[in-house]
């Protein structure tokens, strides 16, 4: 009784095709074919196999998951789970031994202001930057005293280089957690 | 020997359980009991028990060894071993097995064929 009042779940045996539609939490360690869309958490266990367009809050996968998967909040594959499809979820977590083969679309990153925002302020923040680059400050000491009155000569330069980083590798973020 | 009721403690050894805010569309099959607390449109085909509860609707043609209906079943049951309507079910449908209760407050509408050619049966 204690499990039924607002646990589902799919048993090891049972096959589900076509669309499975709820508000409470579901486990699954059977088989679901079709559509799966929850507004909880869906907990896919090892036996578990979702061939399915899945739309859920938070996913956890320890199981099989072929499909595309919709997440409001998270998606977790732990060392067992193997998933081949798309994932869409603010959070993504692959933990080391998942296997996992798709896309992954942590919605609009934001490449964080400090980055971003070079372009405009990177003035303002280049100050504390110079010590990532010794370089710089090494060959003109001299120069440094009178850089705290007219900054903008050196910045000029390190904010070429952020952009094309933040183009290409930010969109794609995945967490690997490893697992002790 | 008749009349038995299942206890829920028998239910909570099922490894199925659909919950109420579940609605499932399709198919459903297995080897194993299914508890069903939601709604489920469809198809059901089971080698074992199915347990409609209170709270479940069920609009689906189902087949399994026992069903043991508690809520609303729009369908027809075919059961190799036993169909039991609980007081307070609805059923509209054809039943066919070997053995069917129905209880007092039971709602049923549809045929009852008890006549089944297995030589199994007593």
């Amino acid at each position: 009784m204690a499990t039924s009042d607002t646990t589902t779940i799919i048993g090891e045996s049972i096959l589900i095709s076509g669309s499975l539609a709820g508000d409470e939490d579901l486990t699954v360690r059977g088989r679901v074919e079709g559509t799966l869309t929850l507004t909880r958490t869906l907990v896919v266990e090892p036996t578990g196999q979702v061939k399915a367009e899945v739309q859920v809050k938070n996913c956890i996968i320890a199981g099989v998951v072929v499909g595309n998967v919709t997440a409001t909040e998270s998606v977790e594959i732990t060392k067992e789970g193997r998933m081949v499809g798309d994932i869409a979820a603010p959070r993504v977590i692959i933990v080391d031994g998942a296997s996992f083969r798709g896309r992954i679309d942590m919605g609009e990153v934001d490449v964080g202001p400090e980055r971003r925002v070079t372009g405009a302020t990177a003035r303002a923040a280049a100050p504390s930057r110079p010590t990532l680059r010794p370089s710089a400050p090494v060959r003109a000491p001299q120069k440094v005293e009178k850089k705290v009155e007219a900054p903008p000569a050196q910045p000029s330069r390190p904010s070429v280089p952020p952009a094309p980083v933040a183009m290409g590798a930010v969109k794609r973020k995945v967490i690997v957690k490893t697992k002790k | 020997m008749a009349g038995i009721e299942k206890a829920s403690a028998s239910r909570s050894g099922a490894h199925t359980v659909i919950g109420s805010t579940i609605v499932i569309d399709g198919e459903i099959s297995g080897d194993e009991d299914l508890v069903i607390q939601g709604t489920v449109k469809g198809r059901i085909s089971l080698k074992e028990s199915l347990y409609v509860e209170s709270s479940g609707v069920i609009e689906a043609d189902i087949e399994t060894a026992n069903v043991e209906v508690s809520g609303q079943v729009t369908g027809n049951i075919a059961a190799s071993d036993k169909v039991e309507l609980k007081a307070d079910c609805k059923v509209v449908g054809d039943i066919r097995s070997p053995r069917i209760l129905i209880a007092d407050g039971a709602v049923f509408k549809g045929n009852v064929d008890m006549d089944v050619k297995e030589g199994k049966g007593k």
